[in-house]
């Protein structure tokens, strides 16, 4: 009798319906935890394309790094010298050029060329600062704030008058990863995958035959606060005082430094943005968040709109939440949520 | 019946009467109403034990496909999911009563078969159920309540075939 | 009665043995599987389509829609039942509440089963 045969066949049957259908991978780049899960591919197919993507993540940390040896000190060391920048890299350009237009675009509120301040705060350090920076150093730099507009791209070149400008692509560098491993993803052929850097993250197709759910962190809980399912391609961006901060006499200091007081903002606990598959979207969930957080509350609204983001929350620094209305017809709440503590803008 | 064209031979009669019990005892089970849902006491499996061993495997197959066909066909669930749950149950059932038909004897009845066929017939089900009806193991959770029934009712159907088989032919 | 026991003393060894087996992984299997502590999420499946995930924190009444027609699940601030179903039998109804992890009510002909999930497996990824 074929009993042995029989029996092989059952378990195979039995175990089958628990194959794995997910392949993940997460390592720690950028300062914070980095994930890609890749779903329903061949498992040499799917971890040779995540190698690839992980590879791109290391060059991207090593090339932006905002205080650590890598091209964006060399060109800070330049600005601080008032020397000329060479270079034929073409990236980097684009890169710069992006920032320009994004700061313009967000009236001054994500701005990259305030790494002095930044560092006078203690965030060029991989722990979290302990104390507070004197005052009056932080009320000068304020007075002498530079901007990216300052920076004039030539050709082969950048130059820039004002010394004080200090490059930290801190808001931009997670985001523009997420837009290269999305095309480093699509260039080998995976189409379902969701890749999530430090709490940005990109959605490339579907999970099976449902779509790709992300928990949205609760600001001062240990578990999220809600859920969202994202459509293919879409991508969610936060960001929150909770993770790089530090307490001083009872008063939070986080690293989302509001360019125009020179402190941090402290209206808000997290601003969140989910954006649909647009140009460089990634990069963009990353850095629309920072106005969000940032800006003054009254005028919150009016910069969501402006930069044509209709999918937002605030969990503002009492606690109560402003929402889109896009956004809460999306929110699978996982709290209950008093209706008194929710605006709909 | 006898001046049918079609040639029939006393093997398709054997298994048209048994079937036609099968089937009738399934009917008589399917108006009855269940205490629990999902749990049935699958008396039509008494005449398939019988079958298997008073006549020969293959006979029961027969028996039994041909149950599982004319049932859902008389009740209009032929091709939905209830019909896929009961032939995999069946499937799976005479699977093991295959494998395991060599114990009748000495020291096992046709009640150990019985029982052994009765919790066949949850595998052959919750597999369909998993698979293709609920895609998650949330329904194991109900595996209990149907191993529980497959005890009883497998005990008691195992008992009345083997007073059947006592009863007729000894 | 009495034909009863002269049947039960009539029981072969092996027959004893075979119940024995038959009880002791009934019993195993079923301590296993009902130690369950309490759900979170109420998680409804049509076929193989997933409907959703919702809080058991909430009141709310959902209506799904399958193959024959509406069945109508309600979520009462910890618990859930089937309170409308399309199918004959109703026995999805008279499942009644259920509130622990992984509890599920099934409706076959209309394909809706709905289970109670903890945490864990609600969404792939944390955005914070």
């Amino acid at each position: 009798m074929h009993f042995n045969k029989l029996i092989v066949l059952l378990i195979l049957l039995l175990t089958g319906c628990y194959q794995n259908e997910i392949m993940q991978k997460k390592e720690y780049i950028f300062g914070t935890i980095v994930e890609v899960t890749i779903y329903g591919e061949t498992k040499d197919h799917a971890s040779d394309a995540i190698e690839l993507v992980f590879k791109e993540f290391r060059r991207l940390h090593n090339y932006l790094h905002p205080w650590k040896k890598s091209i964006i000190q060399d060109i800070n060391q330049s600005i601080k010298n008032e020397k000329i920048y060479t270079t034929d890299d073409e990236e980097i350009l684009s890169i710069i050029k992006h920032n320009k237009e994004l700061e313009s675009m967000t009236s001054g509120y994500f701005n990259p060329a305030i790494g002095n301040l930044i560092k006078a705060w203690g965030f060029h350090r991989d722990q979290n600062p302990t104390d507070r920076p004197n005052s009056i150093l932080i009320d000068n730099l304020q007075r002498n704030l530079p901007h990216m507009s300052e920076i004039n791209i030539h050709r082969g070149y950048i130059e820039s008058k004002n010394k004080n400008i200090q490059l930290d692509l801190g808001g931009y560098a997670k985001g523009y990863a997420l837009d290269q491993a999305k095309k480093i993803l699509s260039e080998n052929n995976i189409n379902n995958a969701l890749i999530n850097i430090g709490g940005n993250i990109l959605a490339l197709g579907k999970h099976g035959d449902r779509n790709w759910v992300v928990g949205i962190q609760n600001p001062r809980k240990p578990n999220p606060i809600g859920s969202i399912s994202l459509n293919p391609g879409w991508s969610i961006g936060t960001s929150g005082d909770y993770q790089r901060y530090f307490i001083v006499d009872n008063q939070r200091y986080s690293h989302l430094i509001d360019p125009n007081t020179g402190y941090p903002a402290t209206n808000s606990q997290s601003a969140t943005v989910l954006l649909p598959p647009i140009e460089s979207s990634g990069t963009l969930s990353d850095v629309y968040s920072k106005p969000l957080f940032i800006a003054p509350e009254k005028l919150k609204f009016s910069i969501a709109k402006e930069l044509g983001i209709d999918f937002y929350m605030i969990v503002m620094a009492d606690g109560k939440i402003s929402i889109s209305n896009d956004m809460l017809s999306v929110i699978k709440w996982h709290e209950k949520i008093d209706e008194k503590n929710i605006t709909v803008h | 019946m006898t001046h049918s064209i079609i040639k029939i031979i006393n093997q398709d009669h054997k298994v048209a009467k048994l079937a036609a019990i099968a089937i009738a005892l399934s009917l008589i089970e399917f108006f009855l109403p269940s205490p629990i849902p999902g749990v049935k006491p699958g008396i039509a499996n008494i005449i398939i034990l019988f079958t298997i061993i008073k006549f020969d495997f293959v006979t029961a197959v027969w028996v039994s496909i041909i149950r599982v066909f004319i049932v859902s066909i008389i009740v209009g669930t032929f091709l939905g999911p209830t019909f896929f749950l009961s032939l995999s149950g069946s499937i799976f059932s005479l699977f093991f009563l295959f494998l395991f038909k060599g114990i009748n004897g000495k020291y096992f009845s046709v009640i150990s078969l019985s029982l052994i066929a009765a919790y066949a017939h949850i595998i052959g089900q919750l597999l369909v159920v998993r698979v293709w009806i609920i895609p998650h193991d949330g329904i194991f959770y109900l595996l209990p309540i149907f191993m529980i029934s497959a005890l009883f009712f497998g005990l008691v159907n195992g008992m009345i075939t083997r007073s059947l088989l006592n009863l007729k032919y000894k | 009665m009495k034909k009863i026991s002269q049947f039960i003393k009539k029981i072969q060894i092996g027959d004893l043995f075979t119940i024995f087996i038959f009880i002791l992984l009934t019993g195993y299997l079923s301590s296993i599987l009902w130690n369950f502590p309490q759900g979170e999420y109420l998680k409804i499946h049509m076929g193989k389509k997933e409907i959703g995930s919702f809080s058991l924190n909430q009141n709310m009444t959902k209506v799904i829609e399958g193959p024959i027609g509406k069945t109508e699940v309600i979520i009462d601030s910890g618990k859930v039942r089937i309170s409308k179903s399309p199918c004959t039998k109703k026995y999805c109804i008279h499942h009644g509440w259920i509130k622990k992890l992984n509890q599920t009510i099934v409706c076959v002909p209309n394909q809706i089963s709905i289970s109670i999930i903890g945490n864990q497996s609600d969404y792939d990824s944390l955005n914070y």
